[in-house]
């Protein structure tokens, strides 16, 4: 049937071109985001060929960071790992929280997703999949946001790399990380419990900096979810979804 | 010794990536538990933030931090606007003036 087919076709493309759309205007952040990693990663003393290795084998922005600041400081390698595996953790709440909307696909899509699967990429994406009904085509809206931020930041470690230290502080790159996750964060939150998730959650990253192996981020998350489902309650039932 | 750690880590990070949708793609997820999953973002985004904009140097600094303002209007702006592009070009924007000037 090539008229069904070309029109499952065109609707995968749709998807896959809405993916794309969606991730670009984040990649405003991203690209000075992994600009400052290929300067932190040189500055560490890893070589230029380590330092895109990271980007295409980790492909996590802010563990790449820490592992270029512990290896720097002469941490252990053993250390170094877990600290990443700390800072990653998050992930399997994503993949959790995504499962609904891929556990239809074959083995080889999930790897691909898996691997494709980061904060910038889920949270748009999560964003797609939660405000439109379930179609058999939907993942392709992952891939595409997921190959956007990927391509993006395999090109900006690059460009790190070679201009290097003659960017200047001033520029203050490191702070588009955060402006991405507040261009992210801010308008999802509707309800007030969220709210309240996101300032304990906020205020414990804050106090537990100190915690060993970095796992300041992942207890920070729990202490934030577990507000909000300890004040959800007084939330207004018809604003629970 | 170094390539052993990048590879570690990286398979680290891609197994706690993959094996949500591979050991739970057959699990009914309880709706407490969905519940629960809404306040994810909000949790882990707020946590990387925090100390982004108040401790840019490894420590809380209140005052005499651009980051602080440039990140309320951020929010501000997203909040008003919701658009990803408006709220980085004004956050990176108000940053920019108010530290190269």
């Amino acid at each position: 049937m090539p008229a069904r087919n070309s029109q499952k076709t065109s609707s995968r493309a749709r998807e896959f071109g809405i993916g794309i759309l969606d991730e670009l205007p984040l990649q405003i952040g991203v690209f000075p985001f992994g600009l400052v990693f290929g300067i932190a990663g040189l500055a560490a003393g890893l070589t230029p060929l380590q330092v895109c290795a990271l980007s295409c084998i980790l492909f996590g922005g802010a563990s790449q960071i820490v592992f270029a600041q512990m290896v720097g400081a002469g941490a252990p390698f053993a250390v170094v790992t877990g600290s990443v595996a700390a800072i990653n953790l998050r992930h399997l709440l994503y993949g959790v929280a995504i499962v609904d909307y891929l556990r239809h696909l074959p083995l080889s899509w999930r790897i691909v997703l898996g691997y494709l699967l980061t904060d910038e990429a889920w949270a748009i994406s999560m964003r797609r999949f939660r405000s439109q009904p379930a179609s058999p085509v939907m993942h392709y809206h992952l891939l595409g946001a997921g190959l956007t931020l990927w391509v993006c930041w395999q090109v900006s470690t690059l460009a790190g790399v070679l201009l290097g230290a003659t960017i200047p502080d001033e520029l203050q790159l490191g702070f588009a990380v955060p402006l991405t996750f507040i261009a992210l964060i801010v308008p999802a939150i509707k309800r007030r419990a969220e709210s309240l998730a996101a300032l304990s959650a906020g205020a414990a990253a804050l106090l537990l900096q100190d915690l060993p192996f970095n796992l300041w981020l992942i207890a920070s998350a729990l202490i934030g979810i577990g507000v909000g489902i300890m004040t959800s309650r007084f939330d207004q039932p018809e604003q629970d979804r | 010794m170094i390539w052993a750690a990048i590879i570690m880590s990286g398979l680290a990070t891609f197994l706690m990536r993959f094996l949500p949708l591979s050991l739970l793609a057959g699990w009914q997820m309880p709706a407490s538990w969905r519940r629960a999953l809404n306040f994810v973002p909000a949790s882990i985004l707020a946590a990387i933030i925090a100390p982004a904009v108040l401790m840019p140097e490894g420590s809380l600094m209140l005052a005499d931090n651009l980051r602080l303002p440039a990140a309320i209007v951020a929010a501000a702006i997203a909040l008003r606007f919701g658009s990803v592009l408006a709220t980085l070009l004004g956050g990176l924007g108000f940053i920019w003036l108010f530290g190269l000037l």
